[in-house]
């Protein structure tokens, strides 16, 4: 007994993971460090979408935050990450 | 929930989801690190910004907090996830990652020099 939008959002999970593990072939083939770091913040999207999917499958709010935090928290170490390359040094 | 409603939240999540695939695709195809950004910046904010507002429908009816956190986290998404990777492929250029072979014209060469390797690690 699953209703439409729970069989949809497992559809979409499912894709979801196959692009998770591209992403982490990506990390792990990546011939340099900006490519890792590219494939890194493609994964915390990914993540994000499977937070969502859950949280329409399960129609709980209970993981929503995470989704808001893990926006900041990407856009952080991306940030981080490219100051390191170019000067060096993060702060 | 009216029908209406959930085929709309359904298009959305199915739309997103293609965008995410097709990003991580490009990721993994595409031959230059300066390619695999602009396939990963473009599709992929378009991507995360169409599945966020698939919950904010959900719940804007139940719970109307969670739905504005939601579509704050879209605005978030919109600003940084550009700058972000502005700010890397920028930092890819500085610091010589190799260009493709297939890469025809460089118009970024006259006006942003490389860092010489004794400056990188000091200041």
């Amino acid at each position: 007994m699953s209703t439409f939008l729970e069989t949809i959002s497992m559809c979409c999970l499912a894709v979801l993971m196959v692009s998770g593990l591209l992403c982490l072939y990506r990390v792990i083939i990546g011939p340099n460090a900006a490519d890792r770091a590219i494939a890194f913040d493609t994964l915390a999207t990914v993540f994000i979408g499977i937070i969502c999917m859950l949280c329409i499958a399960w129609a709980s709010t209970l993981y929503f935050d995470a989704v808001w935090i893990l926006t900041l928290v990407g856009f952080l170490g991306t940030a981080s990450i490219a100051r390191y390359l170019e000067k060096g040094r993060v702060f | 929930m009216p029908p209406v409603t959930e085929i709309i939240i359904a298009a959305v999540m199915i739309v997103g989801t293609f965008f995410v695939a097709v990003a991580s695709i490009g990721l993994l195809r595409l031959p230059d690190v300066f390619c695999r950004m602009h396939a990963v910046s473009k599709a992929g904010t378009l991507g995360v910004s169409l599945l966020i507002l698939g919950p904010v429908l959900f719940f804007f009816t139940s719970e109307w907090g969670m739905a504005l956190r939601g579509l704050l986290a879209i605005g978030f998404q919109f600003l940084t996830t550009p700058a972000a990777t502005h700010l890397l492929s920028r930092a890819a250029y500085v610091t010589d990652y190799p260009l493709t072979e297939r890469t025809a014209v460089d118009e970024l060469e006259q006006f942003l020099d490389s860092v010489p390797d004794e400056v990188v690690g000091q200041e």
